[in-house]
């Protein structure tokens, strides 16, 4: 008997202390899984995960995110959707996203598809398991007209890096400072026969180039296969006509030649536009050099990049650089790196202020996020886009670089935190 | 712009002719289907890339370490892959395409796993100006180099003993070998020196264009169309049909669209392929299409 007592006594005693240590999170809180889901195989994809899973190790060692009253750290769990290789289907890319939700219990996606339709088809999964995503490489801006059309299923989608109308809005500016500058009016349009490209050309011209208030005027327009080497007839046609700019936009890494050529033929036009290969520090020694005058796009702050007016630009960069080495050579596409690394930041806020994980409260506090951060002043529309413009202070900002002859790399456009003037290529005059 | 256009198909011309010269020296001289020629040309581009850009060799001896790269790499294929079907022409094509997707897809995945441009610089970055239009002398010395290659390979085929002997072994094999040629031997040459040269092919043509696996694929395809359509085993055949594809590319790119640049290429092989099958100077099949 007194036996049978002493061991149930102890039994409760453990089952007493158990019920303590469970019960107040000490060493069994369960942790918040954050999926990343994307092309992980692609330098963008890479680098994307590399910048949250940096932010993930800085929120786990200050012990987690605070819910309520408790932390609950943080788990990585990734999947590569390989939906940017050619032949690919997107049903694929869904069931990869799928298993990171049901198999994996994600409670937000970060990054995102890369391919366009992938990320429109997965926003009804999204809906579905109502489960946050944060995107930062995709950019058809179908993805606001769904959020518009029906904001109760696809609130919890939301886009840092910049859309495709963000783009031709750059582009567009660009081109009316480097009118306005240089009296310059005809323009010669290069760019490679794939969908993005054809989604940010052909707007752009209707939009823009070819509207009277403009100023300027297409000369010509040629379209080259994806993965073409050569582009000399595109460029002495551009020549013949007397173009004083090339918009050139192609994602290729065959693209980099339509540069070099043009600086070996000596075209007297200024080349600007999209290569998304010229961006990074490196470039020009990894590219043997050789590009001086052309300028390109990289398509948020902080992506490599990284001005005084934007602290927190610098910021990324050095703690990137100490945490994984010197930034990529050139292969990574000067896009979505900065805003994944944000969006981690604003979903832990979201959480924080919302005191719960319930994905309606946290959605309501992003769409109120309005912080400084690596791509600039960081708040969203009201279809959950990211506000991108012009100046640092009062959103989110893309920037211009041009590459002088000496291998200097300087930003040049837009003026608010331009380091120089375009300079012009030899034998190009300005215009009256 | 007409004159300055018809130069440039010229030298695509010479670069098309470059890219298939080595593949016509094994397959069309030799009867060797040597079906990893694109995957061989891109890999010395990146054994080059290797030696120029991480160790740090100098430019012309970093081309000689990839075409001698290459050289003993195609001895090899031959050796421990070829040997074993040697003689069973489908099993050889099959063979060499396994080794040519096995060498790309490797290539494809070390090069992910340190994602980064990979570039081949130019020999200089001059360019000359001629009838208003600066051509580069990275193309030049490709039309030097084609036209050098085309005469060294059209005398070592008609008056050297081992280009004899190439020829021998594809005419009829069990004759060579009753002649004192070892076949072997020879046949493990002339993939080597196909070998060879895709690796010239390589370094002096992928500084004009982006070191990137597919081309590899596209390189193939490239010879392919080149020598279907001059004629195997017709060094004469692959120079003008070069000169003729390249030109009707440039032309096509001027007056009609960059998008029917593959397009020409292609309808030019089924027009061969209906009209004469052996292909523009070849001789293989002349007898049956007479007969």
């Amino acid at each position: 008997m007194k036996k049978g007592l002493f061991i149930s006594i102890f039994m409760l005693a453990v089952t007493y202390v158990g019920v303590l240590l469970t019960g107040n999170g000490a060493i069994a809180a369960e942790p918040i899984v954050i999926g990343i889901a994307s092309s992980l195989g692609l330098g963008t994809g890479q680098q994307s995960m590399d910048a949250i899973k940096m932010v993930v190790e800085e929120i786990n060692s200050r012990g987690g995110i605070t819910v309520g009253s408790s932390k609950r750290p943080l788990k990585v769990e990734t999947v590569d959707l390989r939906d940017a290789e050619p032949g690919v289907p997107v049903t694929e890319a869904l069931l990869g996203m799928e298993k990171l939700i049901i198999g994996k219990k994600a409670y937000a996606i970060l990054v995102g598809p890369y391919r366009s339709e992938a990320l429109l088809a997965s926003m009804d999964l999204i809906a579905k398991h109502k489960v946050l995503m944060l995107l930062s490489i995709a950019m058809t801006p179908e993805m606001e007209n769904k959020i518009q059309k029906d904001y109760e299923s696809y609130k919890y989608v939301f886009r840092l890096c910049i859309n495709s109308k963000n783009f031709m809005e750059y582009m567009a500016g660009l081109y009316t400072y480097i009118g306005s500058e240089f009296k310059f009016k005809r323009v010669y349009v290069l760019n490679e026969d794939s969908g993005f490209s054809r989604a940010a050309v052909n707007p752009l011209i209707a939009n823009y180039f070819e509207k009277p208030d403009s100023g300027w005027t297409v000369m010509g327009h040629r379209t080259f296969p994806i993965g073409a080497t050569d582009y000399t007839t595109g460029l002495m046609d551009a020549q013949m006509k007397g173009a004083q700019a090339l918009l050139m936009l192609t994602s290729m890494p065959q693209g980099i030649n339509l540069v070099k050529q043009w600086k070996s033929m000596k075209i007297s036009a200024l080349m600007a536009g999209y290569t998304g290969l010229l961006t990074t520090e490196e470039a020009w020694k990894e590219l043997g050099g050789g590009f001086g005058g052309a300028m390109d796009l990289i398509m948020e702050m902080g992506n490599g990049i990284g001005v005084k007016e934007i602290p927190r630009s610098l910021e990324f960069l050095d703690k990137y650089v100490k945490r994984y080495g010197p930034w990529p050579k050139g292969g990574a596409m000067p896009h979505g790196i900065a805003p994944a690394y944000e969006s981690m930041y604003i979903l832990q806020e979201a959480i924080e202020k919302a005191g719960t994980l319930d994905p309606d409260a946290v959605v309501k506090e992003i769409e109120k996020t309005d912080r400084m951060g690596a791509m600039g002043r960081i708040r969203f529309d009201k279809n959950h886009q990211v506000v991108y413009g012009v100046d640092p202070q009062k959103a989110s900002v893309a920037v211009v670089i041009q590459w002088r002859d000496d291998g200097q790399r300087v930003i040049v456009f837009p003026e608010s935190i331009a380091k120089g003037k375009i300079e012009l290529p030899a034998g190009l005059k300005t215009g009256r | 712009m007409l004159i300055p256009a018809l130069i440039y198909g010229v030298i695509r011309g010479v670069i098309l002719t470059l890219s298939a010269i080595g593949f016509n020296l094994t397959f069309g001289i030799s009867g060797l289907p040597n079906f990893a020629y694109g995957a061989l040309y891109i890999l010395a581009g990146y054994i080059m890339w290797f030696f120029l850009t991480i160790l740090g060799f100098p430019y012309s001896l970093s081309m000689v370490v990839s075409v001698l790269f290459n050289i003993l790499l195609g001895g090899l294929i031959y050796r421990f892959c070829l040997l074993h079907v040697r003689g069973q022409i489908m099993s050889e094509v099959i063979v060499t395409f396994g080794v040519g997707l096995v060498i790309l897809e490797v290539t494809r995945y070390i090069t992910a796993i340190n994602p980064r441009m990979y570039q081949l610089p130019t020999v200089m970055d001059i360019s000359f100006l001629f009838l208003n239009v600066y051509f580069d002398l990275q193309r030049i010395i490709v039309l030097g180099i084609g036209i050098f290659l085309f005469l060294c390979l059209r005398y070592f085929t008609r008056h050297n003993k081992i280009g004899l002997a190439f020829r021998g072994i594809a005419q009829n094999e069990l004759t060579s070998i009753s002649l004192g040629i070892n076949s072997d031997w020879i046949g493990a040459l002339s993939m080597a020196f196909g070998s060879g040269l895709a690796a010239i092919a390589a370094v002096t043509i992928i500084p004009l264009g982006a070191l990137e696996v597919n081309e590899g694929y596209e390189m193939l395809l490239n010879a392919l169309l080149v020598c279907i359509i001059g004629g195997l085993g017709s060094n004469i055949g692959v120079v003008v049909a070069g000169l003729v594809v390249g030109m009707a590319q440039q032309l096509t790119d001027l007056f009609i669209g960059s998008e029917w640049i593959m397009v020409v290429g292609l309808g030019a092989i089924i027009v061969i392929l209906l009209v004469k099958p052996s292909g523009l100077f070849g001789k293989q099949k002349e007898l049956e299409e007479r007969v």
